[in-house]
């Protein structure tokens, strides 16, 4: 009995630490990713010498060094989890020494762990911050470990100020629910960054709500599979990105969603343009995951000393300097559908409107059907018929390539019926049969929720964004 | 898991002991090392010249003169007394520089190469701008002096005592550091000018690009709606331009603005206005007005001047025009008057993204210009001052990666002639591979400004004294 009363403090200590374990790991697992995503730490005597310049300078190196391994699955939880378990340990060792009752020092060190780990679903919140608590709660410890209060106030004294240096001030965060649509933004984010489309695809149908951000990735997968104008009604209201532009005041995530964007349209000056302006919004103005695509699209766009500026500094990261090897070695060979897709016309635009953009890049390279399917869903969402119709000419007709998706079919029958367009007109444009029965059927019962799906209903039912 | 072996490794070889070349055999090659300092020409009192290897070698050696160095891994950090011992001693000398490496197990002796010392000192301090080379939207934005004597710096501007402002150009009045100004930007913003210390916030109106007049009384600067544009070749990057732009003078003892119709034609783009050293010209860039941006590659930037007198505070009536090849910006006269520095682009007034930008050199005396083609590179060279004693420049070359601007210094010898520039060194030679700013407007003083990012906030608060 009196064993057990000495262990269960410790095994309660264990047991919650692997009940946030759980939670974390199973819950909220993307948070992690995001954060370490958005940081970068080099193993280079420059950039850690910089962790000294402020107070709390030893919390922040460790916080960070800790974070670029969230990279991994599991680590994120575990690396959270072992520093709450440190610090809720001590706390309670500390507290005893300090003769505090078991029960009250077991409650205190809980309520410690747990409210650490509530600040933790926070974004801002840093590990740092968490090793910033465990190292205070080490100096409480050290000074309960001494004998007699002149030896506590003497140690408290002296250890005052190099705690403040090493560790600074600890941050908190107030009292939050765990943001769980935001761990499913991330959820969609981060497998699309991981090359996980299917999945991407998966997670978003199996939703049963949708953010924008979800949806703007659902999309991105679907137009790298050429099967945007399928997919473009799915859910209401969906989000392409083309309608966004970067300013001041233009979120972090938005300005990193469109760098992906112009990645996959393949203009180069606004994905590089995208990752800077992330890395200015970043924390320390760093981004590794803007880091990796800074180089990528210097490897596309044949700039080989500012892709080499990129790699070395990925060179110096644990995590990802063999990616950055990898990419020096056959970065031409991996990225050489796209090298073609760069636009070489030179123009000067004083707008970094999508339309315009994605235009030029198919003036450029007709056998863009990324940007075409993009240019012409836009259109669709905004019920610009005319401006369909004139892309449609000009990326279709003219070149001789129909793209005959059975919405741009159905946004052609609009247009026809519209502008009461001649026999031949309809023969020319409308090839799909099937469309055209169904438009006919359409028109009998217009608006009828049976038509959800096509862009008539859309047309006539749903409401356009406002840009 | 490996990469922290091999870091716990070299940090054990580095206590144990740091290997010194055996067996060594000889290359033709230089060695590559980063920044480039070989066959440089320095000033005696500069910073030691750290650098790296751009090589997987296990330990250098540098032999510069009677200094030697030892390191493990691939850095040469030299010990900063030791420098100065031998900047003193090799002072109007050729040093000669050996590097010899340890690379895969064998001792590599590269092809030696020479710093020129020369007994010229460069002003000893350097103000610059740290932003993002994406000049469009900023975070984090500092000024920074630096001393180049050594490696101390200290801020002018720092984003987290001044609300993340942006902040631009700190510029000297005849690299005086008892007079000079910058701008702190957005609402209640102003033109900090400092004189002796004293801090005072000013609103001339629109002012952006400036220079003092030798006495100190009058600023000339110019206005401009800048807007900027994008290239659709990722190549090219960003442009930028100006819808409108005029020059003017201020005079800031009374408190007037002074203007004339020459430097405000409604016909003309004019802009980065400067006084000659003896206050009778300002020097300034000038071209027609095109259709923007459509047209862009026909603007066409001119370097002309028109009189100032100084006693009177009042703008000639003749403009004269100086050249008209390519487009020229940022004219910036030496202090003893001999020679104009400016750059030349093939177009357009924003040289910085211009990757065949390239500075240029006038004698105003004979009119010769000279191409500098000992100072530019394949990337944008930019952004040019001078040191007082008008031996020594300081300009901003995206040599490197095309991106990152970094301040190099040029020594221009008793007879006219240019040397290789050099780097502004830096304590660590990995700081530039690592650093993700731009160093923007580098401006050379004689000495440390009399006031830090504490004052600038303080005058922040003040009441803006009104401009006429």
């Amino acid at each position: 009995m009196k064993k057990w009363l000495r262990l269960y403090p410790a095994i309660a200590i264990v047991v919650w630490a692997v009940i946030i374990w759980c939670f974390f790991q199973f819950w909220y697992p993307y948070h992690f990713f995001y954060q370490e995503q958005n940081q970068i730490f080099l193993w280079s005597q420059d950039y850690i010498s910089t962790y000294f310049e402020k107070p709390g300078g030893v919390a922040t190196l460790i916080g960070d060094f800790l974070t670029q391994f969230y990279y991994y699955l599991y680590v994120g939880a575990i690396i959270l989890t072992l520093c709450l378990h440190v610090t809720g340990t001590l706390l309670y060792k500390a507290l005893r020494n300090f003769k505090v009752s078991r029960i009250v020092a077991l409650i205190l060190a809980l309520v410690v762990m747990t409210f650490v780990a509530v600040c933790h679903f926070s974004t801002t919140y840093r590990l740092s911050a968490t090793i910033a608590i465990m190292g205070w709660v080490l100096v409480l410890w050290l000074i309960s470990v001494m004998k007699g209060w002149k030896y506590r106030l003497l140690i408290t004294a002296l250890a005052l100020l190099p705690a403040y240096l090493l560790f600074g001030i600890p941050q908190v965060k107030k009292i939050q629910s765990p943001d769980f649509v935001l761990e499913k933004d991330f959820a969609v984010d981060c497998e699309y960054y991981f090359g996980n489309h299917d999945k991407v695809i998966k997670m978003v149908e199996g939703y049963n709500q949708w953010t924008s951000q979800m949806l703007f990735f659902y999309n991105l997968v679907q137009a790298q599979r050429g099967q945007l104008p399928e997919h473009l009604m799915d859910f209401m209201p969906t989000d392409l990105g083309t309608f966004y532009q970067i300013g001041p005041e233009t979120p972090m995530l938005t300005i990193r969603n469109m760098n992906e964007l112009y990645w996959v349209l393949g203009d180069m000056t606004f994905t590089e343009r995208a990752a800077m302006m992330t890395n200015v919004f970043s924390r320390d103005n760093r981004n590794v995951r803007m880091m990796r695509r800074l180089a990528e699209c210097n490897i596309v766009s044949g700039d080989s000393l500012a892709a080499e500026k990129y790699l070395r500094i990925l060179d110096k990261t644990l995590v990802y300097s063999k990616w950055a090897d990898h990419i020096r070695q056959h970065g031409k060979e991996i990225y050489k559908d796209k090298m073609q897709m760069v636009n070489r016309h030179d123009t000067i635009t004083i707008s970094d409107n999508a339309h315009f953009l994605m235009m030029q890049l198919l003036d450029a390279n007709p056998h863009n059907t990324v940007a075409l399917d993009y240019i012409l869903c836009s259109d669709l969402l905004l019920k610009d018929i005319t401006n369909f119709k004139r892309d449609y000419d000009r990326y279709c007709i003219d070149t001789d390539k129909p793209r005959l998706k059975s919405l741009y079919q159905e946004a052609l029958c609009i247009y026809l019926a519209g502008t009461n367009a001649p026999q031949e007109d309809w023969q020319r444009y409308i090839q799909r049969q099937d469309v055209m029965r169904r438009f006919m059927e359409y028109n009998q019962q217009r608006g009828h929720p049976k038509f959800k799906g096509t862009y008539w209903y859309y047309f006539d039912k749903i409401k356009a964004p406002e840009i | 898991m490996k990469k922290i072996l091999d870091i716990i490794v070299v940090l054990l070889v580095l206590v144990a002991c740091t290997p010194s070349p055996e067996n060594v055999q000889k290359s033709n090659e230089l060695p590559p090392i980063y920044p480039d300092y070989c066959d440089v020409t320095i000033p005696e009192n500069i910073a030691p010249l750290n650098f790296l290897l751009r090589a997987n070698c296990e330990a250098i050696e540098v032999k510069a003169g009677d200094l030697t160095l030892n390191a493990s891994g691939n850095e040469a950090t030299f010990d900063i007394d030791d420098w100065k011992a031998l900047m003193a001693k090799t002072a109007g000398q050729e040093l000669n520089v050996t590097v010899t490496a340890l690379i895969d197990g064998r001792w590599i002796e590269y092809k030696t190469f020479s710093w020129q010392v020369v007994k010229d000192k460069v002003d000893p301090y350097l103000t610059y701008r740290l932003i993002e080379p994406d000049y469009e939207i900023w975070n984090h934005v500092q000024i920074q002096q630096r001393c180049v004597e050594n490696f101390d710096v200290n801020a002018l501007g720092h984003y987290e005592q001044l609300e993340n402002r942006c902040m631009n150009c700190h510029t000297y009045a005849n690299q005086n550091p008892e007079l000079s100004m910058m701008y702190v930007r957005g609402p209640g913003g102003g033109a900090i000018l400092n004189r002796n210390g004293e801090l005072s916030k000013l609103n001339i109106p629109g002012s952006v690009y400036f220079g003092f007049s030798p006495s100190g009384r009058y600023i000339t600067y110019s206005t401009q709606k800048i807007i900027p544009a994008f290239h659709s070749d990722p190549s090219k990057r960003l442009e930028v331009y100006d819808a409108t732009s005029n020059v003017f003078v201020a005079d800031m003892e009374a408190h007037r603005v002074i203007s004339s119709p020459l430097l405000s034609d409604s016909l003309k783009f004019e802009t980065f206005p400067t006084f000659s050293p003896d206050g009778k010209y300002i020097y300034y860039c000038a071209a027609d007005t095109v259709k923007l941006p459509t047209e862009i590659r026909q603007l066409q930037y001119s370097l002309v001047r028109i009189p100032f007198d100084e006693s009177t505070g009042t703008i000639g009536t003749q403009v004269d025009t100086l050249l008209t090849s390519q487009s020229v910006c940022h004219p910036r006269i030496s202090p003893d008057g001999q020679y104009i520095l400016y750059t030349v682009a093939d177009y357009g007034t924003f040289p910085i993204w211009h990757p065949e930008a390239d500075l240029q050199m006038m004698n105003l005396q004979t009119g010769a210009i000279d191409s500098l083609a000992v100072v530019n590179s394949r990337k944008s060279d930019t952004y040019h001052s001078w040191s007082s004693n008008s031996r020594w420049f300081v300009f901003a070359s995206k040599r490197d990666d095309g991106l990152y601007g970094k301040p190099y210094f040029c020594y221009i010898d008793k007879d006219g002639k240019a040397h290789k520039p050099f780097c502004l060194p830096q304590q660590y030679p990995t700081f530039y591979d690592n650093n993700l700013k731009s160093f923007n407007a580098p401006e050379m003083g004689k000495g440390k400004v009399p006031f830090d990012v504490e004052d600038v906030a303080k005058a922040m608060k003040q009441d803006h004294i009104n401009f006429k």
